[in-house]
């Protein structure tokens, strides 16, 4: 297939995971496939009146949205559909995709500061201790995964594991990456910044209108690019037999994707003092011994 | 190449410069911090203009996190965190100023008595900086970076410590 086409495709597919990521997000709430749902929301926060609060942060406020999505973009941008098809081959991407990412919870800290409400700036901060408790388990998983490629390469990191996934390789590292990267997404059960029913919309409680739908698109945008995160680093990326590579890798990310809403709905909302216990008490040490774990298997 | 290379390099050091001024142009903690943060994600964009892209990559990584850990922690211990008391943060203007220009005129004095050496036409390729950092990291500079890692453990240790509750029997609990 020449190079245009896969591109083509590959745009309408991730057009397409954007949509799914929104219909399965309303299922984790409401447990029906509402297919018009997406839309209907997006045209009803359209016509929304834009409210703002007394005395915000005009540079933050009109700032934070953007930073949310180019991070998310930016992310996207590093990460292979296929062998070959990637927008940039950093020599450092594996760190650069954490890189990225951390600006989310930067972004969310100034969503929830510059509104000048209260329940936004605890959903900021939320944000801020959750990046604490999840963070390292990312990058020590990242690292392991990193190892075994001898390359920060993704396209590397994808090819070393055409003998065997990673997910079997160092499943430690996995189920790590797979949970820390849905406290990153701030998915439930580990929806604390914006937690519904407890902090009203949390960071983004007082964002209305066109803004929301910049953060909101932002949150599909950040579950889709995680799953496929997790497609890349642990589920071989685009391998696999008989259809076309890029076809694999949304097989998987949709997958992926799905799983996140339907652990996040059997599971109920855990207290930020648990997360930051698990994440340092059980998850520093686990992502150690699999980081033992993978240079003894490296160095059998 | 060149050129451009170093027109974006004093461009975005200009960048730094002015979100560093901004810093103390504001009495919002949260503001100044981030201020700080966007100066710093800029000497990240001076790394990869430079073509040290792990350097930038990381810097732009840490400081993400640390400026904004930095931003709740100042926010915690300011009577006016927001800035909206028209609280006064300037204080011992004198000395400060006087700081700044003799460290200011410090920096200066070691950029220009420096030897810098040839400029290098090409750096090596990403991945080739990957691996001579770890050789770096791993061989000569080893030493630094474990007694680094090690006074940082000790800092976080210590800082815990701290933050316990010793249960004392004579004291009555809380």
């Amino acid at each position: 297939m020449s190079t245009a086409l896969t591109w083509t495709a590959i745009i309408i597919l991730f057009a397409a995971g954007v949509y799914f990521v929104a219909l399965m997000e309303r299922w984790s709430f409401s447990g029906r496939l509402d297919w018009a749902g997406p839309l209907h929301a997006f045209l009803r926060a359209f016509g929304q009146e834009e409210i703002r609060t007394r005395r915000y942060d005009t540079v933050f406020y009109e700032a934070t949205p953007i930073i949310f999505i180019a991070v998310v973009l930016l992310a996207v941008a590093i990460l292979p559909f296929a062998q070959g098809t990637i927008l940039l081959d950093l020599g450092t991407a594996a760190l650069f995709i954490n890189a990225a990412l951390v600006y989310i919870m930067v972004s969310l800290i100034m969503a929830g500061w510059s509104a000048n409400g209260a329940y936004g700036m605890i959903g900021g901060w939320r944000a801020m201790a959750q990046l604490i408790a999840y963070s390292m388990a990312v990058v020590m998983a990242i690292t392991a995964a990193v190892m075994r490629a001898e390359s920060m390469g993704m396209l590397e990191v994808v090819r070393s594991q055409a003998p065997l996934w990673n997910i079997i390789y160092q499943p430690v590292g996995f189920l790590l990456f797979y949970f820390a990267v849905m406290a990153m997404a701030f998915l439930p059960p580990f929806d604390l910044p914006v937690a519904e029913g407890e902090l009203a919309g949390g960071a983004w409680a007082e964002f209305t209108g066109a803004r929301k739908i910049l953060f909101r698109l932002g949150r599909l945008l950040l579950v889709l690019t995680l799953a496929l995160a997790v497609t890349v680093f642990f589920l071989g990326g685009w391998l696999g037999p008989w259809l076309p590579d890029f076809v694999w890798t949304f097989i998987k990310t949709a997958l992926v994707a799905a799983s996140f809403f339907w652990v996040g709905r059997w599971l109920p909302r855990i207290r930020h003092d648990h997360l930051l216990e698990w994440g340092w008490k059980y998850a520093v040490p686990a992502a150690l011994f699999n980081i033992v774990q993978v240079g003894i298997q490296l160095l059998l | 190449m060149m050129e451009l290379q170093i027109t974006l390099l004093m461009v975005i050091g200009l960048i730094a410069i002015w979100f560093g001024w901004r810093v103390f142009r504001t009495n919002s903690m949260v503001r100044s911090a981030f201020s700080l943060l966007a100066s710093m994600v800029a000497i990240g964009g001076m790394f990869l203009v430079m073509e040290a892209e792990f350097l930038g990559v990381l810097q732009i990584m840490m400081m993400g996190t640390e400026m904004s850990i930095m931003a709740i922690f100042m926010m915690m211990y300011m009577m006016d965190p927001g800035g909206l008391g028209q609280m006064d943060m300037t204080h011992q203007e004198k000395p400060s100023i006087v700081a700044a220009v003799v460290t200011g005129g410090l920096a200066l004095g070691v950029i220009l008595l420096t030897n810098w050496g040839d400029i290098v036409p090409a750096a090596p390729a990403p991945a080739q900086q990957n691996h001579d950092l770890g050789m770096e990291v791993m061989q000569r500079s080893m030493m630094i970076f474990e007694s680094a890692g090690t006074s940082i453990l000790t800092a976080m240790v210590a800082a815990l410590a701290t933050a316990l509750i010793i249960h004392n029997n004579n004291q009555k609990e809380h």
